[in-house]
C-alpha cells in the first residue's frame, strides 16, 4: 500500500549539502585531468561531460524527491486530509512545485551551456563556461533551501505517523477530553498510551491492535474533541475529525457519566449531536465510562433523558444497516476502565457489530459473486425419513460433563495466590503435587551440600549395603595394624635436642638479620662501627654473647673498657670501676629512657590541617614524599644535613695512583 | 547448587567463588581462585606443580585408589525422594568421610616409615656442624659433648659495691 511507505521516503538534504554532494560526485566520477595542448574537441568534450553529468545528477535527485513524496490527491482521502490538517496542502504543493521548476530550469541551463560549449575555442573559455553553468545550477538549488528544509521536516514527521490501514476493520474511539479513551485503549490493546489527569494528554492519533474471533482489529485513539464551531477547531481536534470522517469504522462515543472529566453530560450530549453527521453508515456505540464513580442507574432525570436521546440516535444507525431493530444491547453499554468491569463486553460488542456490518456490505457488493461460487456447503439428500442423530459414546458425554463441572469448581493456583495475599506475599508450594511413597515427605528439605560434598552424589539405593561392606573392611584393616615402630637407638638426648633447637634458632636469627640488612640497605647509612649510632656494640653485649658461648668474658670486657676509656681513667683505678660503671650505666639508662619515651597519639604527619600551607592531604603527602626523597641520599652517606659536605679522604689513593687497564692517566 | 572441583588444584569450589572458563571446544574449566586461573593461563601442567592434588596423586604422596572414592559419583538420573534413604545417606557421608581420612592417615604413615633413620642422621650432622654457633671451640675442646655450654654466672665485686651504695 502506498500509504505505508511514508517511512521509505529518502532523506531530503538541505541546499548546501545537496550542492556539495552533487559537485563532489562530479569531481570524483568524471575525469579530472585536462591540459592546454589537447585537441579542442577533446577539451570541449571534457567540459560538456561535466556539465551534463551535474545536470543529470540534479535531475535524478530532484526527481526522486518529487516522486517519493505522496501526491495528496492520489492517496486515500483519510491520509490526504490528515496531511492537509497537519502540513497545509498548499504549502506542501508549493514546495514540491518549486522543486519541480528548479529541476526544469537546471535542465534548461545545462542545455544552453552545452550549446555554447560546442563553440568554445580555448581551454580557458570552455572552463569558464563550465564554471558558469555549474554556478547557475547551484544558485538555483540554493534558492530552494527553504523548500528543502520544509520537506525534510515534513518527511520526518510523516515517518512517525501511525500506520493506519484505512481499509481494514477499525474501531474509532472519540469523545470529550479526559473521558477515558486512552485508558480503554491501553486495556484492550498493547499500545502504551499516556494517561494523565489533564485534558489533551493525547495529542495525535494512536493505533493499537486487538483480536476478536481470529481477526485483527485496529483500534484508533483520538485526541478529545471540544464542542466548537468547525472553523475554530485546532489541529489536534482536526486530526480526530478527519479520522472520523474518512475511516470506515465502528465508532465508540465515550461518555463520562460521572462528570469527573470536567464536562457535564449536557455538554457531551451537545457535542454528540453536533458531530452526529459524521457517524453516517458507521456502527455507533455509546459507551458510558467511569461507572465505578457513578452508576448509570443513579443518573438524574435530565441526564438520563439526554443519554436516551443519544441512544436513539445510535439505534438509527443500527436500523439503517438492516440489523435487528430490537437489538438495543449493543448500542448503549456501560463500563469502568479502572475496575475493568465491562471492558471486554464493550470490545466484543463493538467488534461484533463491525464485523456484521462488513460482512453484510460484502454480501451486497458485486465482488461477492466471484467468491460465492467458491463457497458450497454440500448437504447429502436424505435417503429416507429415518432420524440419524450423531452418536456420542456415553463415556465421552460423562467426561464432558465432568470437565464442565471441574472447570467451574476447580480452584486455580492464581485464585489461591490472590486469597493468600497476592503475588508478593504468597509463594506457591511447588512440592504440592509430588508423587512420593509417603505423603508426609512432601515438605522435606534435603540439604544439597554436606561437609564439602554434594549429597546428590552419594544418594544410592544400596548405600547401606555398601557402607556395611566398607565397615567390615575397615575392621579387618585395623586388626592388622600393629606394626612395629622402628626404634632406633640413635635418638638425640634432650640436651642435644636443646642444642639443636638453639642452633636452628641462631641460624634463623642470622638469616632474619641479614634480610633486614638487605632490605634497609637503600636507606641505611653505611658507616664504620666506630660511628655506631644505635650503640649496639657495647662491652656488655660482648660479654653476654661470650658467656652464652661458654667463655669467661671478664678479661675481654676489661680489656675493651681499658682501651675505650683512654689514659685519664687509668691513672686512678682506685676510684673504682663502680662509679664509672654507675655513671656509664646511668648515662646509658638515661639515654634509653629518653629515647624510649613514646608520645601519646599525636597528629599523623599526613593529616591535612587547614591553614598550614597545603591545599589538601594529597598535596601534603606528596610534599612529604618529596622531602623524604631528597633526604634519602644524604642519609645513605650519613650526612647530618645539606651543609654537611665533609669529604673524609681528600685524596683517595685509588683515584690518584695506579695504572689503568683501559684509558689514559694523563687526567686524574 | 553444586560444589565443583577446581581444574588445577582439585580443591572444592564453593558457590560464589572462583572463575569458570569455557573454551571454544565447549570444555569448561573451573578454578577456585585466581592463583589457579593464572597458572592455567600460563599453560602450566598441574601434574608438575607441586602443591596440586594432581601432582600429589601422581607422585604417590596421597592416596589414589580406594573404595571410599566410589561412593561419590556424579549421578545423572535423579532418584525419587525417600526420607529413609536420605537420612541414611547423610549419616553415611559422615562415616565414609571418617573412613577415608583414616585410610589417608594410614597411607601417610606408611609413606613416612623408614624416614626416621634418615631424619636422625640429618639432625646429628646438623648438630655436629653447627655446634660452634652456640659453643666456643675452646669450650668444646674441654667438654666435647654436643650440648649447650654451661653459662658462668659472674658475681662481680662491682655488683656488690652497687648494692652497698644502694643500702646507704
Amino acid at each position: 500500500m502506498v500509504q505505508y511507505n511514508f517511512k521509505k521516503i529518502t532523506v531530503v538534504p538541505n541546499a548546501t549539502d545537496f550542492i556539495n554532494i552533487i559537485l563532489s560526485r562530479t569531481q570524483r566520477q568524471t575525469p579530472t585531468v585536462v591540459h592546454k595542448g589537447y585537441a579542442i574537441s577533446r577539451l570541449r568534450q571534457f567540459y560538456m561531460r561535466k556539465v551534463k553529468y551535474t545536470q543529470q545528477n540534479f535531475h535524478d535527485k530532484l526527481s526522486t524527491i518529487i516522486e517519493e513524496f505522496p501526491r495528496l490527491d492520489d492517496i486515500h482521502p483519510f491520509y490526504g486530509d490528515l496531511l492537509h490538517v497537519l502540513y497545509n496542502k498548499d504549502h506542501y504543493k508549493l514546495a514540491l512545485g518549486a522543486i519541480n521548476t528548479a529541476r526544469n530550469q537546471i535542465g534548461k541551463v545545462a542545455k544552453d551551456y552545452v550549446k555554447l560549449l560546442k563553440y568554445g575555442d580555448s581551454l580557458y573559455r570552455c572552463k569558464s563556461l563550465k564554471v558558469a553553468a555549474l554556478g547557475r545550477m547551484c544558485t538555483l538549488v540554493k534558492k530552494l533551501s527553504g523548500s528543502l528544509a520544509y520537506l525534510e521536516q515534513i518527511r520526518q514527521h510523516m515517518a512517525r505517523l501511525p500506520s493506519i490501514d484505512p481499509n481494514t476493520r477499525t474501531l474509532l474511539i472519540c469523545g470529550y477530553p479526559n473521558v477515558g479513551k486512552s485508558s480503554f485503549m491501553n486495556k484492550i490493546t498493547r499500545a502504551d498510551v499516556d494517561v494523565q489527569p489533564y485534558a489533551f494528554t493525547t495529542k495525535s492519533l494512536f493505533v493499537g491492535h486487538t483480536d476478536y474471533k481470529y481477526l485483527r482489529y485496529q483500534v484508533i485513539d483520538t485526541p478529545g474533541i471540544l464542542d466548537r464551531p468547525f472553523e475554530d477547531r485546532n489541529i489536534i481536534e482536526m486530526c480526530s475529525i478527519t479520522a472520523l470522517a474518512h475511516l470506515r469504522s465502528a465508532v465508540l462515543f465515550f461518555l463520562d457519566i460521572s462528570g469527573s472529566c470536567g464536562y457535564s453530560i449536557a455538554q457531551q450530549a451537545a457535542l454528540f449531536h453536533s458531530i452526529k453527521s459524521l457517524f453516517m453508515n458507521k456502527p455507533l456505540m455509546i459507551v458510558c465510562n467511569k461507572t465505578d464513580l457513578q452508576p448509570l442507574e443513579g443518573l438524574s432525570e435530565g441526564d438520563m433523558k439526554l443519554v436516551m436521546e443519544m441512544k436513539a440516535e445510535a439505534m438509527k444507525t443500527v436500523i439503517g444497516q438492516g440489523g435487528e431493530a430490537t437489538d438495543d444491547e449493543g448500542v448503549l453499554l456501560t463500563m469502568s476502565t479502572l475496575t475493568e468491569d465491562g471492558v471486554m463486553a464493550v470490545k466484543n460488542a463493538a467488534c461484533g457489530r463491525l464485523l456484521n456490518q462488513r460482512v453484510e456490505i460484502k454480501m451486497k457488493s458485486k465482488k461477492i459473486n466471484d467468491c460465492l461460487n467458491r463457497f458450497h456447503v454440500a448437504i447429502p439428500k436424505p435417503r429416507d425419513q429415518k432420524e440419524r442423530p450423531s452418536c456420542i459414546p456415553q463415556a465421552v458425554l460423562e467426561a464432558r460433563a465432568q470437565q464442565a463441572a471441574e472447570k467451574e469448581k476447580r480452584k486455580t493456583e492464581r485464585d489461591l495466590e490472590d486469597e493468600n495475599g497476592g503475588a508478593g506475599v504468597y509463594s506457591a508450594s511447588l512440592k504440592k503435587n509430588y508423587i512420593l511413597a509417603n505423603e508426609e515427605w512432601k515438605e522435606d528439605i534435603l540439604p544439597e551440600i554436606l561437609d564439602g560434598h554434594n549429597v546428590a552424589d552419594f544418594i544410592d539405593p544400596d548405600i547401606l549395603m555398601r557402607l556395611e561392606e566398607l565397615e567390615r573392611e575397615e575392621g579387618m584393616h585395623q586388626v592388622e595394624d600393629d606394626e612395629d615402630f622402628e626404634m632406633d637407638g640413635k635418638d638425640l638426648t634432650p640436651e642435644e635436642q636443646e642444642a639443636l633447637a638453639a642452633i636452628r634458632k641462631k641460624k634463623s636469627m642470622l638469616i632474619q638479620q641479614h634480610r633486614v640488612k638487605k632490605s634497609t640497605a637503600e636507606s641505611r647509612p653505611t658507616v664504620p662501627r666506630k660511628f655506631d649510632k644505635s650503640r649496639e656494640f657495647t662491652a656488655k653485649r660482648m660479654g653476654r654473647q661470650l658467656s652464652s658461648l661458654g667463655l669467661d668474658p671478664s678479661l675481654a670486657i676489661e680489656r675493651a673498657r681499658s682501651r675505650s676509656r683512654g689514659r685519664k681513667r687509668e691513672r686512678s683505678p682506685e676510684r673504682g670501676d663502680a662509679m664509672d660503671v654507675d655513671t656509664d650505666e646511668s648515662n646509658k639508662k638515661l639515654r634509653l629512657r629518653s629515647r624510649s619515651r613514646s608520645r601519646s597519639m599525636s597528629r599523623p604527619p599526613t593529616e591535612f590541617v587547614p591553614g598550614a600551607g597545603f591545599k589538601d592531604s594529597e598535596q601534603k603527602v606528596k610534599a612529604i614524599k618529596l622531602a623524604k626523597k631528597s633526604v634519602k641520599k644524604r642519609n645513605k652517606n650519613a650526612r647530618r644535613g645539606e651543609a654537611d659536605r665533609v669529604i673524609p679522604t681528600l685524596k683517595p689513593k685509588h683515584l690518584f695512583s695506579g695504572k689503568r687497564s683501559i684509558g689514559k692517566t694523563d687526567r686524574r | 547448587m553444586r560444589l565443583e572441583k577446581c581444574w588445577f588444584c582439585s580443591s572444592t569450589v564453593y558457590p560464589g567463588h572462583g572463575i569458570q572458563f569455557v573454551r571454544n571446544d565447549a570444555k569448561v574449566f573451573r578454578f577456585c581462585r585466581s592463583k589457579c586461573h593464572k597458572n592455567f593461563k600460563m599453560k602450566r601442567n598441574p601434574r608438575k606443580v607441586k602443591w596440586t592434588k594432581a601432582y600429589r596423586r601422581l607422585h604417590g604422596k596421597d592416596m589414589t585408589q580406594d573404595s571410599t572414592f566410589e561412593f561419590e559419583r556424579k549421578r545423572n538420573r535423579p532418584e525419587r525422594y525417600d526420607r529413609n534413604l536420605a537420612e541414611n545417606t547423610l549419616k553415611a557421608i559422615k562415616k565414609i568421610d571418617k573412613v577415608r581420612e583414616d585410610r589417608a592417615a594410614g597411607h601417610h604413615t606408611l609413606r613416612m616409615k623408614g624416614k626416621k633413620a634418615k631424619k636422625q642422621r640429618e639432625e646429628a650432622k646438623e648438630l655436629e656442624q653447627g655446634i660452634t654457633l652456640v659453643k666456643a671451640p675452646s669450650v668444646l675442646q674441654e667438654e666435647p659433648s654436643l650440648t649447650l655450654p654451661k653459662i658462668k654466672v659472674k658475681v662481680s665485686h662491682q655488683e656488690s659495691q652497687e648494692n652497698r651504695a644502694m643500702e646507704e
